[in-house]
């Protein structure tokens, strides 16, 4: 019988469901999901990661040396490992969460106390939120020590610095979704800091030269009226879970590409 | 027929396709984006109105004795303004601070308006007396039914202080010599008979 184990390898597959699997494994369906077989010789561990789609952002091959923790304490893959985490448990919570300004408090408390494992959900995103904004800072904090940020990584630097922007931006719209005090006055202190935009904000310099009123300036365009109030939410919602992940996607696809292009700046 | 020729050379039809070409793609792309900044701006508001009855004068109290003034704060909560009355006549203080726009305190002990977001002080008259806070409190307007009751309004935030004064000055903590003459009198100032 045809065996696809090495010699010290023990299987405790019965022989009944190894005919089942090996059969399995030679329809045509199989072959056209999945091209490489198992990988058990060093060509086809090689060829698992150039051929999926999800690992194909590896290299084929890492040295040991690469792999130190203490080079990059695996800040950034932290921080990403965060941001996944975060996608996930905000869709989930988008079920019973409805950003309109009189029930959004009261979906807030269902998730914590209605809906099952909706504490575990709501805590995992708020604490993911904070978590990874801190995460975010001490990869940023590592690449500047290792130099990491210097020719040819400079652009590279850039985006990372977007993305920060972007964490922040979705860590303040995420902030005022529960619609509770603190939520309030944050968002409120911080678009009438938008208001004091040079020739963009009404309270700005310079902005009467542009005629701009409270009522059409960019504080205006971000929360969609002249207060915090049900147009402020909805755009607020709207920019945490569609937009600014949008672009965070975009953003950290490049960053990633950019990083397996230049490679490690260290010895591998 | 030399003219022809000449033009020809500066300009070809291939040149004139290539122009006309990317000036369309140009038009499209600016009309789209100016079209798409335009999106983010409605034209209507379905904010709450900010324009109630607030009583008849004699429903709040006059100081008395060594006081100055007397802040009534029923409107706080609702409306977010304080209706403050002091010997010469009535006001409405609209309750958004000028720094960032917290909702201050009043504290009749210290006769201020406290914000406690970042430390402004306001005295009375709205202007800044402490902390960070740009401009003084703003006012609403009050004018008188037929029956006599106030009817206040606080508009866009009351009265924006720009639209008070010629634009050119700088504007301070304290209300200019201009913008006292136009503070102290109807619409934003009821005059009482002691």
């Amino acid at each position: 019988m045809a065996t696809n184990l090495n010699d010290n390898e023990v299987s405790f597959v019965p022989p009944f469901l190894k005919k089942i699997f090996e059969y399995i494994k030679s329809t045509v369906v199989w072959k056209s999901i999945f091209r490489v077989g198992y990988p058990d010789t060093m060509p086809k561990r090689m060829a698992v990661m150039r051929s999926s789609f999800y690992m194909h952002i590896f290299p084929t091959k890492v040295g040991v040396h690469g792999m130190k923790i203490k080079y990059g304490w695996c800040m950034g893959g932290i921080t990403f490992f965060l941001f996944l985490l975060l996608t996930v448990t905000g869709i989930l919570l988008m079920f019973y969460y409805v950003p309109e300004e009189h029930r959004a408090y009261n979906d807030m408390k269902d998730l914590r106390y209605m809906v099952p494992y909706g504490v575990v959900l709501r805590n995992m995103h708020r604490w993911g939120a904070h978590g990874m904004v801190f995460t975010v800072i001490l990869h940023m904090i590592r690449v500047f020590y290792t130099g990491s940020y210097k020719p040819p990584r400079q652009f590279n630097w850039t985006v990372g610095v977007l993305l920060l922007l972007l964490t922040l931006l979705l860590s303040f719209t995420g902030y005022l979704l529960p619609w509770d005090q603190l939520g309030f006055w944050a968002v409120t202190v911080g678009t009438n800091m938008a208001s004091s935009t040079p020739l963009l904000g009404y309270e700005g310099p310079f902005s009467k030269y542009l005629g701009i009123q409270i009522d059409n300036d960019i504080r205006f365009a971000l929360i969609g009226g002249t207060r915090i109030g049900p147009n402020a939410l909805v755009r607020a919602y709207v920019w945490h879970c569609v937009g600014l992940p949008l672009i965070a996607t975009a953003l950290m696809i490049f960053h990633f590409w950019r990083i397996r292009k230049d490679g490690f700046s260290g010895p591998m | 027929m030399d003219k022809e020729n000449e033009f020809e050379k500066r300009v070809s039809r291939r040149k004139f396709f290539n122009i006309a070409g990317w000036t369309g793609l140009c038009a499209f792309l600016g009309s789209s984006s100016a079209a798409g900044a335009r999106y983010f701006y409605p034209k209507v508001l379905y904010e709450p109105a900010s324009t109630f009855n607030a009583g008849k004068p004699e429903e709040y109290t006059a100081p008395t004795g060594n006081e100055v003034i007397v802040v009534d704060e029923r409107w706080k909560k609702n409306q977010r303004v304080w209706i403050a009355r002091n010997k010469e006549g009535i006001y409405a203080v609209v309750a958004v601070c000028t720094h960032l726009g917290c909702t201050p305190n009043w504290f009749p002990a210290e006769v201020r308006f406290k914000c406690p977001c970042h430390g402004s002080n306001f005295n009375p008259d709205g202007e800044v007396v402490a902390g960070p806070a740009p401009e003084p409190l703003y006012r609403g307007k009050i004018e008188l039914a037929p029956d006599g009751s106030m009817i206040v309004t606080t508009g866009l935030l009351g009265i924006r202080r720009a639209n008070l004064q010629a634009q050119k000055k700088t504007l301070g903590v304290f209300w200019t010599q201009d913008e006292k003459e136009i503070i102290w009198k109807p619409p934003y100032f009821l005059q009482l008979k002691a």
